[in-house]
């Protein structure tokens, strides 16, 4: 088992953000994506962001993030001040550092065995050959795919190719967790698993995981649940996670 | 195993295009310059093999034939005085019309002796050696048969690779400048892409016509000593005495410098020159386009590592070093490619050399180009942007 370590204490935020305003450009008008949204996270939490789509949930995060520059507004996250005002390869590096993905599609290599995706990640840390094979065999162990180490992704179904994802994510032993709609190409069974394993990074590593869906009957396992609409936050309201919920199936 | 090489392996498929083009442009290369090293070959064969320790030659000249090689008769005596010379020969050279005969039966129609094809005339260069055993100017890979064969008078040896182009085969009779002459052996492995070269006995050379005894002038002195590997101490001290109306060369100082002469042919330098240019449009612009394709094919995973915090400067090793694997593989399926081409060329008397300078010179080249290809696909990785994997 992977070691555990905990980030911060729960209940400290991890994340925050104040007046992030984003506006895109089609054709000769422009969209205001985020309307102003001040947000933030703790850790321990699985904050939930929900809203349909085109709500500006995606962009939040990518602003979040340091993946995507707002117009306005600035984020603080852990003891960096105002992540947008670091050069972009510091941002990447923070990112290295501290932060895991975890996406819709799986974007894992073709050509690299399970084991291999999540050593990839681990080496440009830094990490020996020796230690990221280590870190990389527990953190897949703990999402359940022992057996399947040496497999590509051709050969894993799409709930275990999530799951390389997460680990990959996890490996890193990330103190921010973002995951963008990471059980909408599963189904119900392989979508519980994952959910889960986000709770789990939550409560038992420290984590704060943001989590973008626009899945209703994730709301079970949240601490916390915020709607967003048209660029507006419009709810934020804590939530007693039940562990015990069961995810049905889609169809 | 890095990111890059099982990527390489496993999509080996969509790497195929920048392989193969890498392949072809080191072959037109390769295969170019080695078609005239080839050629050179050919001529240089009889000095790489002649049974001289020492080549006494005519100041400038590099090669055996070929231009005004040879010496004054009066250098003979003027080597001997060297101690250590045991025996001077002058290597003498002569052209000659030969004809292929064909023997037609008087009761065959015209268009049947028509089919049969009229008897081949072709320019020849005649080379000599003396019969006598142990003679410095036969060469180390004759065999006894061969030497006592030519000691028959009006008896000539022919290359097999020659044989079709003079239209005889072993045994057949054939005119020498005009003399009946015997085709009395086969020699192998004296391509000559230009001229067919034959072979014959001193004394046949005299019979037909050719420079005698009597001439002021003969071809390059071939030198034997009696002690083989002092032939460079012994080169220089004929040189000190020659005072420089001949250069002595060793062996292998006049098989470099005949090689290495080829290449002072501006048209040589032209062919090739065209060939390296043309090769390194072809390489680059297929491999660049190929690995573009290829990242393309992989951007999203890329933008997903971008998103975990893997720098851009980070992922441009990643695709430097694919294309740097992309080059090695290259360069094998070109030295591959390369020696199939040699062998079937080899097969027609055409003499394809590779040799390890060549192959270091264009695998270096080769890998360039694909790093070259690199370096300009790493524009695409802008296309990596996670905040697109976002929606």
């Amino acid at each position: 088992m992977m070691t555990t370590k905990v980030h911060g204490n729960h209940g400290d935020f991890a994340i925050e953000a104040k007046g992030l305003r984003k506006r895109f450009k089609t054709g000769r008008t422009f969209i205001e994506v985020l309307k102003g949204v001040d947000f933030d996270a703790r850790h321990g939490d699985l904050t939930m962001v929900m809203g349909p789509s085109g709500s500006g949930k995606s962009t939040l995060i990518a602003a979040l993030s340091g993946l995507l520059r707002p117009e306005e507004g600035r984020v603080d996250a852990l003891d960096v001040d105002d992540l947008w005002k670091l050069s972009s390869g510091r941002i990447d590096k923070f990112r290295l550092d501290h932060c895991g993905f975890i996406f819709q599609g799986f974007n894992l290599f073709p050509a690299l065995t399970a084991l291999q995706q999540v050593e990839t990640v681990l080496k440009f840390q830094g990490l020996s050959d020796g230690d990221a094979k280590k870190r990389a065999k527990a953190a897949l162990e703990e999402v359940g795919l022992g057996p399947r180490l040496h497999m590509r992704p051709s050969s894993l179904s799409g709930g275990e190719k999530q799951r390389v994802a997460i680990a990959r994510a996890l490996a890193k032993d990330p103190k921010i967790l973002f995951a963008d709609e990471p059980t909408s190409a599963l189904d119900g069974e392989n979508g519980q698993i994952v959910i889960k394993l986000l709770r789990r990074a939550a409560s038992e590593h420290g984590a704060a995981v943001i989590c973008v869906t626009h899945d209703p009957r994730l709301e079970a396992w949240a601490d916390r649940i915020i709607k967003i609409e048209d660029g507006v936050i419009i709810d934020d309201r804590r939530h007693v996670p039940d562990p015990n919920a069961v995810l049905a199936s889609h169809h | 195993m890095s990111l890059a090489l099982a990527t390489l392996l496993y999509e080996w498929r969509r790497y195929m295009a920048a392989v193969m083009a890498l392949a072809l442009s080191g072959l037109l290369v390769m295969a170019m310059t080695g078609l005239f090293i080839g050629i050179g070959r050919g001529f240089t064969a009889q000095i790489d093999r002649a049974g001289a320790d020492v080549m006494v030659l005519a100041p400038g000249a590099k090669a055996l034939g070929n231009g005004p090689s040879g010496v004054p008769r009066r250098f003979i005596p003027l080597v001997y005085r060297h101690p250590e010379v045991v025996q001077v020969r002058a290597l003498s050279g002569w052209g000659g019309q030969f004809q292929s005969i064909k023997e037609y039966d008087p009761t065959e129609s015209a268009a049947e002796r028509a089919k049969r094809g009229a008897p081949r005339q072709e320019q020849v260069q005649i080379s000599v050696i003396d019969t006598a055993p142990g003679a410095v100017t036969i060469p180390t890979d004759y065999s006894d048969e061969l030497v006592n064969a030519l000691r028959q008078p009006y008896t000539v040896a022919v290359d097999e690779t020659a044989l079709r182009r003079l239209g005889v085969k072993l045994g057949d009779k054939a005119l020498l400048n005009g003399n009946t002459v015997t085709v009395a052996a086969v020699t192998r492995g004296y391509p000559n892409m230009m001229v067919a070269q034959i072979v014959v006995s001193r004394d046949t050379l005299r019979m037909i016509g050719g420079p005698n005894d009597s001439s002021l002038r003969v071809g390059p002195l071939m030198v034997k000593l009696r002690d083989p590997t002092r032939a460079p101490i012994v080169a220089a001290q004929l040189n000190e005495m020659g005072g420089g109306q001949y250069r002595a060369w060793t062996r292998g100082e006049l098989a470099q410098a005949n090689e290495a002469s080829m290449f002072e042919e501006g048209i040589l330098v032209v062919i090739i020159g065209g060939c390296v240019v043309l090769g390194t449009i072809i390489g680059v612009a297929i491999t660049w386009q190929t690995l573009r394709g290829a990242i393309m094919a992989n951007i999203k995973e890329f933008a997903s590592l971008r998103a975990l915090g893997v720098g851009m400067g980070s992922l441009r090793r990643i695709i430097m070093e694919l294309s740097f694997w992309v080059g090695i593989v290259g360069v094998l399926a070109a030295v591959l490619l390369t020696w199939l081409v040699s062998i079937l060329a080899l097969a027609g008397a055409v003499i394809i050399a590779i040799t390890p300078g060549m192959l270091i010179v264009v695998g270096g080249g080769l890998i360039l180009i694909a790093m070259l290809s690199g370096m300009l696909s790493l524009g695409v990785l802008k296309n990596s942007q996670p905040a697109d994997l976002l929606r």
